[in-house]
């Protein structure tokens, strides 16, 4: 009787370590796809930085521009999904990826400063 | 863009001053080179052509001046002039007055018959040099010609 009472005790205390263990789980998982939803992608001396960079669908992109330097954002593709206005330093442009696909990116008044960005 | 495209090429939002700001720098430095050769070897035709360069380089510098404040409007969409925008801008109307100064000290000597150009030219005419330098080296780096590799 003591010995089943002990093996129940311990089954449960198994149950209720597991059940946390998944929730934190859960939570860590859920944390980390919440950090994936708001991406921060930074121009900085001519250039976007992470150039590449793949998120999920439903994240949104923000740029900011930490050059002395005006910049603009703009997707490459006809009709453009995306396109700023003229940032000046420190501004942001944020842009909510809906769909999945390839978004290829460059700055208007500097074409030679390009990015990417893969929706998942 | 298609390079033969007419229409997008001459409604660029640069306002085709990223092109003709070429001139004026081009036909001021050689206008000021002439001018180093007219006195080194005393010869007038090094000095007639000085004169020519510089009068095309402060006419050719006006449509710059008007482009670059059209340029500031359509392609930074009149963004608040700071930092290397500012300075450009203030060193091109620098610039522009430089110029025009040089090229009116050469055509009084001219109106003067021939009268001897005045030395304190020299000073002046280096400073304008490094000042249009200047200038084109920071329209370099907001056109993105200056693009650290």
């Amino acid at each position: 009787m003591r010995r089943s009472v002990f093996m129940a005790g311990l089954a449960a205390t198994l149950l209720l370590g597991m059940g946390a263990l998944g929730v934190s789980q859960k939570n860590f998982v859920a944390s980390a796809q919440q950090k994936s939803e708001t991406t921060e992608v930074k121009i900085d001396n001519f250039t976007f930085g992470p150039a590449g960079l793949t998120v999920p669908v439903g994240a949104t992109v923000t740029w900011t521009n930490k050059d002395d330097i005006p910049h603009t954002v703009v997707s490459t593709d006809d009709p453009k999904a995306f396109k700023s206005k003229v940032l000046d330093t420190d501004e942001k442009f944020s842009f909510t990826f809906s769909k999945a696909g390839t978004y290829p990116y460059f700055c208007s008044i500097h074409p030679k400063m390009t990015g990417k960005v893969i929706v998942q | 863009m298609h390079p033969f495209d007419i229409k997008a090429a001459l409604l660029a939002k640069h306002a085709q001053h990223v092109v003709l700001i070429h001139f004026p720098i081009a036909l001021f430095l050689i206008g000021v080179l002439f001018d180093v050769l007219a006195r080194g070897a005393k010869r007038s035709l090094f000095a007639a052509a000085a004169y020519c360069n510089l009068a095309a380089a402060a006419i050719a510098a006006l449509p710059v001046l008007v482009t670059g404040i059209l340029a500031w409007q359509f392609a930074l969409e009149g963004k608040r002039l700071k930092g290397i925008l500012l300075q450009h801008l203030v060193l091109g109307c620098v610039s522009t007055v430089m110029i025009w100064v040089v090229f009116w000290i050469h055509a009084r000597s001219r109106r003067n018959n021939g009268e001897v150009l005045p030395s304190y030219r020299w000073p002046i005419e280096a400073l304008a040099v490094a000042i249009v330098a200047l200038t084109g080296h920071l329209g370099g780096f907001l056109s993105g010609v200056n693009v650290p590799t």
